[in-house]
């Protein structure tokens, strides 16, 4: 058993602790003797998502997600488009979840256009939602409850083909009205836990690694780790929103 | 001055004075409720006042602190808002406790730390001088928004103040890109190519692409984080000559480093009295502003080897057999930079972090993934222990795991009696590395079992 990652714009969608998760996967895997490669993809270098079977994408701040725009158009939208449809499975958190939607259109009304593999779009407001917060997976994402920061100005809206990645249980979520978090999508997990949700949150970080262990061999049963030091910190925060 | 602003100063002052005989700091409140009776009063009072105003991301207070050093040696009547309170409203406190119930100021000068959030509304207010802007990093998410956005507060506080003088860092591609926007005149400070080395760049920049043009940068050179030689190779926006620029390291001790400083053309040997690269950054910073007020250079290299920071900036206490010495962290950059200077030690040592959310701290802990606590495993046996505390110990503890440090080492102690028991039985030096507000907390503790001064002395 091998898992390869690739962990897309390292050099400018990396807001806010974001590489994290890919330290987290890693460790995990080796932990349990799974060989693991993770590669990285920063703009321009024409790689291919080819042979990658789990991709993570972090958040930017605005300035830095404009200089992605010109590399998407270029064909990078496609090629994420298609490994989506294909079933590789995606980490995608905050600005780098919003960037598989349709479009992002700003306060001031200019739109820009995004990937496309997920059929939901985002709206730039004023006010920004920030805080720690809450949500329980969906069954089909795992179930599990995952405590995060969420720190966005963009409010996200589903298509009608669309699941969340589950239901807000304290905080804001996708937009702060329809209660909704994130996106699951084949096997994208979308979520606006940005930074570093998945140490602490072990469940769902191994629900995700055997999603992509799964597509590949058919099979994946990870064994259980000491998580002790993991779940104190996601119970104390899950304690404190309560 | 008007009868509102005479309430306003008199109201300030009891205010102050109930404070402190209540034992609180009193170091914002008052300032606060001042400028609700009268909101230009620190336009008022700093009209006969020559500032020197220091903002930017990371070593503002220890900047202040040299230009403060340099000030008492050369004899001026100076005061500064020392407490850390570094608002507006903490700034005008300070104006008022410095100034007689009619309004008078009895001090000439004013050194002044800024937050870079209030920089925009101050800075106008108190027509400095002389602006200092450190540098700029990612910084408190939650509360100062993108690093792009501080920039534009520093930029819009500057046009506000069109006739001071701007030292800028010529290291940093967003601090210097300021000059470019404003019409003020500017000197720049650095660390130059054979002073910093060449170190790798880190994988988590905070400029990786041309604030102008939007093209990678390409860098002949970096001290760390994004500071370095940076040049655009499409629009030319580059590092700019600096007039005050450390061109060679001598020595970096656990306590203070000797480097050689170019000011202005000549050259100098300057002692600076804080270990570590940063420090070297603030001390050209200090410099500068320094010699821009009219201050000798020779005063400014004196200050530099005298000044004394404290207040949680590798400040030492007598704690435990070997000492302990408290470094404040407060996003990756600055935390990488203690992590480094733990790096050059030579001896044992113990670590202490105390990691809180609150807003001092700002209440997103992501950063701590974006720090280098790796480097903490290549330590090997000098490292003894790693102790985590603070509000958010248990999230430390999960970072420190996943850094690679064996989890037999790592203790957990939130109650600071005991930490500080702790700290106490060590034999080996201890490092203590908090957030803001837990190194209020925690000074307090530890200045009860081993003295040291209050926050606002």
């Amino acid at each position: 058993m091998e898992l390869k990652i690739c962990h897309m714009y390292p050099d400018i969608l990396n807001l806010y602790g974001d590489r994290g998760n890919v330290t987290c996967m890693v460790k995990r895997l080796q932990w349990r003797n799974i060989p693991v490669d993770v590669q990285r993809m920063p703009l321009g270098t024409g790689k291919s998502l080819n042979g990658f079977d789990l991709v993570f994408i972090g958040g930017g701040q605005d300035f830095e997600q404009q200089l992605l725009l010109d590399e998407l158009k270029h064909g990078k939208a496609k090629e994420i488009k298609a490994a989506v449809e294909d079933g590789v499975t995606f980490l995608t958190i905050c600005g780098g979840f919003q960037l598989l939607g349709n479009y992002y259109k700003n306060s001031q009304g200019r739109c820009m256009d995004f990937v496309g593999a997920i059929d939901m779009y985002t709206q730039g407001d004023k006010e920004r939602l920030i805080g720690n917060y809450k949500f329980q997976c969906c069954p089909e994402a795992g179930g599990s409850v995952v405590a995060g920061f969420e720190n966005h100005s963009g409010k996200t809206y589903l298509g009608n083909g669309v699941s969340p990645l589950g239901k807000v249980l304290k905080g804001f979520g996708n937009n702060g009205s329809d209660g909704t978090e994130g996106a699951h999508y084949k096997n994208v997990f979308g979520t606006y836990s940005h930074g570093p949700v998945l140490p602490k949150n072990p469940e769902f970080c191994d629900f995700i690694l055997e999603t992509a262990l799964r597509r590949k061999y058919g099979t994946a049963q990870l064994a259980p780790l000491d998580d002790r030091a993991e779940l104190s910190a996601h119970d104390e925060m899950c304690r404190k929103l309560d | 001055m008007n009868f509102k602003a005479f309430t306003a100063i008199a109201v300030c002052k009891l205010l102050r004075l109930l404070s402190r005989l209540l034992h609180r700091g009193g170091t914002a409140m008052p300032g606060r409720i001042a400028l609700k009776i009268c909101p230009e009063l620190l336009g008022i009072l700093s009209k006969d006042v020559k500032t020197v105003a220091v903002t930017g991301t990371n070593g503002k207070t220890t900047s202040a602190r040299m230009i403060e050093e340099a000030f008492a040696l050369a004899d001026k009547s100076y005061f500064s808002n020392k407490s850390g309170a570094n608002l507006i409203s903490g700034i005008t406190t300070e104006f008022v406790m410095n100034c007689s119930l009619s309004g008078k100021m009895r001090k000439q000068y004013a050194v002044i730390e800024c937050d870079e959030a209030a920089a925009r509304k101050v800075f106008g207010e108190l027509q400095p001088q002389v602006i200092v802007v450190t540098n700029l990093f990612r910084d408190q998410l939650d509360r100062f928004g993108e690093v792009t956005h501080t920039l534009e507060n520093i930029k819009e506080g500057i046009l506000h103040a069109p006739n001071a003088l701007c030292c800028l860092n010529a290291d940093c591609s967003l601090t210097s890109s300021l000059a470019l926007d404003v019409p003020n005149r500017i000197v720049y400070f650095g660390i130059n190519k054979s002073a910093a080395g060449n170190n790798s760049p880190s994988d988590i920049s905070d400029a990786t692409h041309c604030i102008r043009c939007k093209t990678e940068y390409e860098y002949s050179y970096i001290s760390y984080g994004h500071l370095g030689g940076f040049r655009c190779p499409k629009c030319g926006y580059c590092r700019h000559d600096a007039q005050y620029e450390a061109v060679d390291i001598l020595e970096r001790e656990a306590d203070h480093s000797t480097v050689i400083m170019d000011i202005k053309g000549s050259r100098s040997l300057v002692r600076i009295n804080l270990p570590a690269m940063y420090n070297i950054y603030n001390a050209a910073g200090a410099m500068a502003a320094v010699c821009e007020m009219g201050i000798d250079s020779e005063t400014a290299v004196k200050a530099l080897g005298l000044f004394k920071c404290g207040f949680g900036r590798m400040e030492q206490f007598s704690l435990g057999n070997a000492g302990a010495k408290m470094m404040l962290v407060k996003n990756p950059a600055g935390c990488d930079q203690v992590i480094d200077f733990l790096g050059n030690l030579k001896e044992k040592f113990c670590l202490v972090i105390c990691l809180n959310d609150r807003s001092g701290d700002g209440t997103d802990i992501s950063w701590i993934w974006d720090a280098d606590f790796e480097a903490l495993s290549q330590m090997g046996g000098r490292l003894q222990k790693v102790v985590v505390s603070g509000d958010r110990a248990a999230d430390m503890k999960v970072r420190i795991k996943y850094a690679g440090i064996p989890e037999e080492n790592v203790l957990v102690e939130k109650d600071y009696e005991k930490l500080v028991d702790f700290m106490e039985q060590q034999n080996d030096a201890v490092f203590i590395m908090p957030t803001y507000t837990a190194m209020l907390d925690l000074r307090t503790h530890i200045i009860d079992r081993c003295g040291g001064a209050e926050f606002w002395e």
